[in-house]
This record gives C-alpha cells, structure tokens and sequence, in this order.
C-alpha cells in the first residue's frame, strides 16, 4: 500500500537491521568456522541452535537462573554436545565427497529434531524476562534485542580474538588455509577439527539462549537459522571469518529495508536474489574466499 | 390370533433376529488417521480423544444400529502423504465400516481424494479451509463434511465490534500460508462490508520474527483496528514489538495462535487488551457442554481444547446421520448428512450442498486479566469488551 517512507522511519529499520544482523553473523560464525575448517556444510546447525534455546529455557525455568547468565551455560553445553557429535559421527565424514557430510548432517538435523520433540514435546515454551524498549530520538530500540545484539557483538569479537592471538586460535586458521601445512607443522588436525565443531555448536546455542528470550522456542525454530546461516556465510564469502560479520549486518539490513519499501513477503525475494547474484558474479562471497 | 397380532409378533422376530444378525456383525468399526507424533502431535492427540470419548459415549448408549463402536486409528506423524496411504490401508485392507477425518486442513485435503475415490462418507471436524469443500463442478467432492467454522471469519467479530463502535481504518497482516490468507481474505472482505476502510495489507513468510519494518509501516498510518491472521510464534512476536515500537490501535486481534494459554504466560500484562478468535470455548452454553468437560477432564486428566471438542462432537454427527439413515450406506448418509440440523457441544451443524459449514459460529474472546473473556457474538457473551485498547504508555 501506500506508505510514505520518511527519515525516521528508514532510521527505524537500518537500527533494527543492524541489531538483528548481529545475532546473523554470531551464528553464521559458527558454520563459517566448520565450513572453512573441515570443508563440511553444517545443516544442522539451526537444531544445534535450538538446542541451546532449550538449555537456556530450562535453567531459566527450573532454576530461575537469569537467561543471560545461562548464555556460557548454554555454550558450554553445546560444546560438549558438539564435541560427541564430532567424535562420534561428524570426523566420518570430513575427507568424503561433499554428499556424505551434507547426508550426514542432515541425518543429525532430522534427528535432533525429532529428538527434541519426543523428550520436549512440541509445547510452545518462552522465557519471559525482558520487553518493551528503550526510546532515543525517533528510534525505538527494543530492549531483548539491544541486548542480544551487546551480546552477538562481544562474543564475536571474542571470538575473532580467539582466532587471531591465541596459539590455538592460530592453529584453527592454520588448518583452514591448509590442512596438509597445518598437520606437517605439527598441528593435531583431529583435535582442530572437535574443538571447531565443539565451538561452532557453542556459538549456535549463544544465539539460542539469546533468542529465546525474543520469540517462543520449539523443536523447530532453528531450521529457519541454517538457511539465514548459509545466507550470510554465501554472502560474506564461505570460510571467511569477517566475511560472516558483513554478511550477517547487510542480511539483517537487507530484510529489513526490503520490508520497508517493498513488502516483508518480497523481503526474502531480495534476499535469495542478491544471493544468486553473488554466487554468479562474485561466487568466493563479497570479502572473497578462504582467508589468506 | 388377529392378523394384527400376527403381525406384531413376526414385525418382533424380525426385530430379534435382525438384532442376532447385528450382533453377529461385530462392531461398527470406524478408521481414522491422526497426527499423533510431529508437528501437530498435541492437538492431533486432542482430537483422538475426542474420538475415543464420542465411541465410549455412543457405547453406552447401546452403541450405533444395535452395534458396538470401535475406531481404528493410525498415526500419521502431521504428514499429508503419510495420512493418505493410511486411508487407503484403513479402507481396503482393514474394511472398516465408516471413517473419520484427520487432523488440519492439509491433511484433510489429500486424505479427502482418497475417501472420495472410494466412496467413504468423512466427516472432517478440524478442516476449517473453505477450498476444501467449496470446489470446481468438475472436481466436486460428494463425501467429505466440514463441522468448525473456515478461516474466513475468524476476524469478524474483532471487525463488527469495531464497526459498532465507529471505527473506521483497519490494517490487515497475515502469514503467508493457506489458513491466514483466507483468513485474511475474509478480513478485508468483512471490513469493506461494514463500510470501513482498509489501509495497510502485507503478508509476510512462514517462520518471520521480525516484524520491525512491517511495524514501522502500520505505525505511520495510525489505523483504529490491527486485524493478525497468525498462528502462535508471529502472534506473540508482532504483540511485542507493537509494545517496543509504540504502535497503539484501539483494537488488535489475532486468529489461531492467541487462545493457547501459552499466549498469555508468554507475553503475560503485554497480552491484555488483545482480541482472539476461537471455535469453541468450555464456558459456552451449548447443550451437554459442562458435562462434556466434566467427562473429558476425569477420563484424561487435561482439559480440551477446541480440537477435542470438535471432534467428539464430529463423531456424534456421523453417528447421528447413521442413525437417522438406519444404514451404513454411504449415500444414504450423505443424504442425512446434508439435511442434518443439529446442535452439540461444539455448537451448530448444517451444511450446504457442498457440505460446507454454514451454521457453526466463531466467538472472540479478550485477555482481560490473564483470563479468556468472551465478547462476540453478543448474545453468547457474559461480558464487555474492555474499549477501546489504551496506548502501550498510559497502562
């Protein structure tokens, strides 16, 4: 219909764009890593996600605990649980041709989902801590959000931290660029590869806990996050770790702004189309491919 | 002996043996597929339980012709491909007597081919999509019935209580799927009917969260009405960043999604004010309703939902319209079927031709106090609505 934009509704968007692509690119990170690590497309990287939602629901319900302490909470379990799927099934699949470990992961996906409904049951769960927003000018910004996206930016750039300066971090990027390198240099490649997994997973269950304060959890919230996930990792350049940062703040302003002049139902449109784009015309993603 | 009193006693030995013969029959043995694991497990589990309580009910009774009844239900796992394989099993392997629907309007819609293609009466209680029934004349369906009330009027009572209380502007957003669009659909129709205007409508996909643009539009055309087709997730989200962005009609109602109790302990004080729609509440004087939730509560320790009620009452209309055809026969009671006037717990039935629903009644209720509060239709509703909806600052 006939809506006329004007500056602070388009002030509006691009704010709250940028406090959901936050949260995009803390997750995709995470797919980011597996995939540049060990060359594997993690599908099921959104039932990991909805994983954490549930830990963090449950110690919220049980326990009481703050949703935002249960944030390490969540991550710690969900490197474990990252960590057993890695052990167990996931290093089956790293050197096999690109079907097995996307049948594999997809197998995990399907599993967990169904997993999660037997023992959660498909109730609507919420954790209801924090609503309403915080108003500074023409812009509402809402508070879960805000705070998720103080979240989503520091554990990235924990994150980014861990990968640049530290031994282990180093190794990782080692093993990424190369593994054959990585290994003659010493690196432990099947201890690279669990402690990838385990961190991809954790990062999946921060943005769980972290949206589950947002919107209502069931067991199959996270398909939704491994298709934004691949979005972003395809937009910012696959194995690319900042790339997943750019990639995830222009999806969340793309969706946004999109919906703001054309419609929310086009919004997605936009956002598949600029994928295709890229895959044609810069198909190693907008900050390129593997990190050099 | 009269030839009267001749005839009486042989008209009782054909009653007799006809009795024998009915017992020796076995049971009437009714198929149904239900969602009873995946997606729709908990109100595809509702809705067997309904069945069960109608086939325990009819039972004591002294059951359906003088015979006992008995369902045969599989599990579909809420997938349409899965429900129509288990039709054609219930129907050409097990034999069964008669059939019942399945859960929702997807699974209705491919199990019906298969209960058509075999000339099976169904009565489809939890189908509320108008497309259905309402077909082309060349794919007409002869055998399916709809019991609850379709997608199209889920909205009407939020828009006929804000047409009486002069509000003019509405602005209509609905998911993206076959239920909320008709819903919506049916929205805008009934807003133009009632000479208001409609000045915001946009879908948005499956699965959306964020509705800070759409919001943010709205918000900028100040209407008096917000009318959601949803389901629960976009429901609660939507209600809430209404609070963040400030966005205050005097009147904003959802579909499916806010009558779950979850609606409110999600979005607690934030729920208040918010109008819903509903096929059946507990509360409603319908006859037998009290003792339906009594029975219901004691036989499974939970109360029902609409999905349970609909479809204990979709069973006693099948067996109603059996009664009345004294026969199995599927078109004798499709004929009954179609003729029928009954009212149940569940409300009004009677259809039309096509076996679409056209006496069953949408009722909308509002949060007031963390309670369901039933407001429209007038002359079933014990209170008020609380009006007009005060902005998200002054409560």
């Amino acid at each position: 219909m006939n809506v006329f934009v004007t500056p602070a509704m388009l002030a509006q968007v691009v704010v709250s764009g940028i406090l959901s692509g936050a949260l995009y690119a803390m997750v995709a990170l995470g797919l980011a890593l597996i995939f540049g690590v060990m060359r594997i497309i993690n599908v099921a990287h959104g039932p990991l996600l909805m994983l954490g939602a549930y830990t963090t629901y449950f110690l919220y319900s049980a326990l009481g605990l703050n949703p935002y302490l249960t944030v390490p909470v969540s991550m710690l379990v969900l490197f474990a649980v990252g960590v057993l799927l890695e052990r167990t099934l996931v290093f089956r699949v790293v050197d096999a041709p690109e079907l097995s470990s996307l049948l594999l992961t997809f197998g995990i996906s399907i599993a967990l989902v169904n997993l999660a409904q037997l023992l959660f049951t498909s109730d609507l769960r919420s954790v209801e801590y924090l609503t309403g927003s915080w108003v500074v000018g023409p812009v509402a910004l809402s508070k879960p959000r805000l705070v998720a996206f103080v979240f989503a930016g520091a554990l990235t750039g924990l994150a980014f931290l861990f990968l640049r300066r530290t031994k282990l971090g180093k190794a990782i990027r080692a093993t990424s660029q190369s593994r054959e390198v990585a290994m003659v240099c010493g690196i432990d490649v099947q201890r690279i590869h669990l402690i990838t997994f385990g961190l991809a997973a954790a990062l999946a269950a921060a943005g769980g806990a972290l949206i589950a304060v947002i919107v209502a959890i069931q067991p199959e919230m996270g398909q939704i996050w491994t298709f934004k996930s691949f979005l972003v990792i395809v937009l910012g350049g696959a194995g690319n770790y900042p790339g997943a940062l750019l990639g995830g703040i222009l999806l969340g302003l793309i969706e946004q702004v999109a919906s703001l002049f054309l419609t929310t139902q086009l919004s997605e449109v936009v956002a598949y189309v600029l994928l295709v784009v890229v895959l044609l015309v810069r198909p190693t993603g907008l900050l390129g491919g593997r990190e050099t | 002996m009269t030839t009267k009193a001749l005839g009486a006693v042989i008209a009782a030995m054909a009653v007799l043996v006809g009795g024998l013969a009915a017992q020796a029959q076995g049971p009437i043995r009714i198929g149904a597929s239900l969602s009873l694991t995946g997606t729709y497990a908990k109100l595809g589990k509702n809705q067997h339980e309904g069945y069960k309580l109608c086939e325990k009910d009819l039972n004591a009774k002294g059951g359906l012709l003088g015979r006992k009844v008995e369902f045969v239900v599989y599990d579909d796992q809420s997938t349409p491909a899965t429900a129509v394989r288990l039709y054609e099993k219930l129907i050409t392997e097990d034999m069964v007597d008669g059939v019942m629907g399945p859960y929702s309007s997807p699974v209705t819609e491919a199990s019906a081919n298969v209960t058509e293609k075999y000339k099976k009466v169904m009565v489809a209680p939890l189908a509320a999509t108008t497309s259905i029934f309402k077909r082309p004349p060349d794919k007409k369906r002869y055998y399916v019935f709809m019991v609850i009330s379709p997608a199209e009027v889920y909205l009407e009572g939020l828009i006929d209580m804000a047409a009486k209380r002069g509000l003019k502007t509405v602005a209509v957003v609905n998911e993206d799927t076959l239920f909320s669009k008709a819903a919506a659909a049916g929205a805008v129709d009934i807003v133009k009917k009632k000479g208001m205007q409609v000045v915001f409508q946009e879908a948005y996909p499956k699965g959306n969260t964020d509705f800070a643009a759409l919001l943010t539009k709205v918000k900028s055309l100040n209407p008096d009405v917000i009318a959601a087709a949803t389901y629960f997730d976009d429901a609660v989200a939507l209600t809430r960043q209404m609070r963040e962005l400030d966005v205050s009609p005097k009147a904003y109602g959802v579909t499916v999604g806010g009558d779950l109790p979850e609606f409110y302990d999600t979005l607690k004080a934030n729920a208040e004010y918010v109008y819903g729609a509903t096929q059946w509440e507990h509360v409603l004087p319908y006859p037998g309703n009290n003792e339906f939730f009594g029975a219901y509560k004691k036989e499974f320790g939970h109360e029902p939902s609409y999905h349970s009620a609909a479809g204990y009452a979709g069973c006693l209309i099948y067996a109603e319209a059996v009664k009345r055809a004294g026969t199995l026969d599927a078109d004798r009671v499709r004929e009954q079927l179609l003729k029928l006037e009954m009212r149940t717990v569940f409300g009004d039935y009677k259809v039309d031709q096509d076996g679409f629903q056209v006496a069953h009644r949408m009722v909308t209720f509002q949060w007031q106090e963390g309670k369901k509060v039933v407001v429209w239709p007038d002359e079933m509703a014990p209170a008020k609505p609380r009006f007009p909806t005060p902005p998200w600052n002054q409560r």
